[in-house]
């Protein structure tokens, strides 16, 4: 046995390691989490962008028609493909934040890269919401710049009504439409994005009480 | 409470980390996977770690679920572990004030361990660690007799791989 108690004797005396991990690091590496939830927030970002995009699809041509009517298609195309160039930047965004969070750094540098995240996730959500409200806007200036029109395509068989009553009727229901629409929207980003965020948030705080311990 | 346990359980790995450091040297052999199973090993204990009841010491806790870690880790990528080149290994041994002989003999026991299978491995690196046959078995979970067999057959082949 002589032989491998040599082997064991150096074992014993073999030095330390030399790139010994500290306790912020360490903390880190055990809750690799943030770099996932980072990951996660990119993913759920793709996801609902496929979602939307796939409603479109979906939607029949006909519900278009009353864009057409309106004469706001060609308006409405640009809009569109205007917005899917932005939502495509803030996933860039996402992507980038992930892969910045995915390679450990100090803390102070996790700390920085959280809040940055935080800030886009922000930003998207204030986004989304302001361009829902924007073009709803837009849409109903639109629609009720043109009385004629407006009455062609709300009543296009001229039944005898009292105009101002079907403005303001329409009017009423547009606007709680648009509450309502910005409302689900709203609980949606604070459901999907608040319970992510959260969780971030919860790491931030660790991390800093601990790098103002260390 | 969680917070409590936290900190005791950073301070409690960042003292015993050697032991993970030792079984990624094992088990690895470069940096990056070094680093990786590392990471594991971090992972694994800190998830099991309100299991820990305390009735054995945190570093013989420690052994457990960091072999336990590294040899099913291993399982899933016994390739990719087997074609990663030994002579890396000799980077990470520093030499400041060591005997000289001591660190070829080390240089020399690491090469031959990374021939061991997974199983083998952990037994051997036990036995260098000096861990009374009790130990070992409570930390691979065989029984006492099992693992006296199997130690000495893994260190009839690691003998005959350091002394063909």
């Amino acid at each position: 046995m002589d032989l491998l108690d040599k082997y064991k004797k150096a074992w014993g005396n073999q030095p330390e390691e030399n790139n010994k991990f500290s306790e912020v690091e360490i903390y880190k590496l055990a809750h690799s989490k943030s770099s996932s939830i980072v990951k996660w927030i990119f993913i759920v970002g793709l996801l609902e962008l496929l979602f939307w995009s796939g409603i479109n699809l979906v939607i029949p041509d006909s519900f278009y028609k009353v864009y057409d009517d309106l004469e706001i298609s060609s308006f409405l195309n640009v809009f569109l493909v205007l917005h899917y160039i932005v939502i495509i930047f803030f996933l860039f965004l996402f992507y980038k934040n992930y892969k910045r969070i995915s390679i450990i750094e100090n803390t102070k540098k996790l700390i920085k890269n959280i809040l940055r995240i935080r800030k886009t996730v922000k930003y998207y959500v204030f986004y989304n919401l302001a361009t829902v409200f924007l073009i709803s806007i837009v849409l109903n200036s639109v629609m009720f710049s043109d009385e004629d029109k407006l009455m062609q395509i709300m009543n296009p068989k001229n039944l005898a009504m009292d105009m101002s009553q079907i403005i303001t009727i329409t009017i009423i229901s547009q606007i709680i439409t648009l509450i309502i629409v910005l409302a689900l929207l709203w609980l949606f980003y604070k459901l999907v994005y608040g319970i992510l965020l959260n969780k971030l948030n919860k790491n931030y705080k660790e991390l800093s009480k601990l790098d103002s311990t260390n | 409470m969680q917070k409590d346990l936290e900190t005791k359980f950073l301070s409690d790995f960042e003292q015993n980390q050697n032991i993970a450091h030792k079984i990624c040297r094992l088990y690895t052999t470069n940096q990056d996977a070094h680093k990786d199973l590392f990471q594991e090993i971090t992972i694994q204990l800190w998830k099991n770690y309100s299991k820990f009841r305390g009735d054995s010491k945190f570093s013989t806790w420690m052994y457990r679920v960091a072999l336990n870690t590294a040899i099913s880790l291993y399982r899933k990528s016994t390739r990719k572990v087997k074609t990663q080149d030994i002579s890396e290994v000799e980077f990470k041994i520093s030499s400041t004030n060591y005997d000289d002989t001591e660190e070829r003999q080390l240089s020399a026991l690491y090469k031959a361990v990374h021939k061991l299978n997974d199983i083998d491995k952990a037994l051997i690196f036990l036995y260098l660690e000096d861990k009374p046959y009790k130990e070992i078995s409570e930390t691979l979970g065989i029984s006492s007799v099992n693992a006296r067999v199997k130690m000495n057959r893994a260190k009839e082949k690691l003998k005959n791989i350091l002394n063909p």
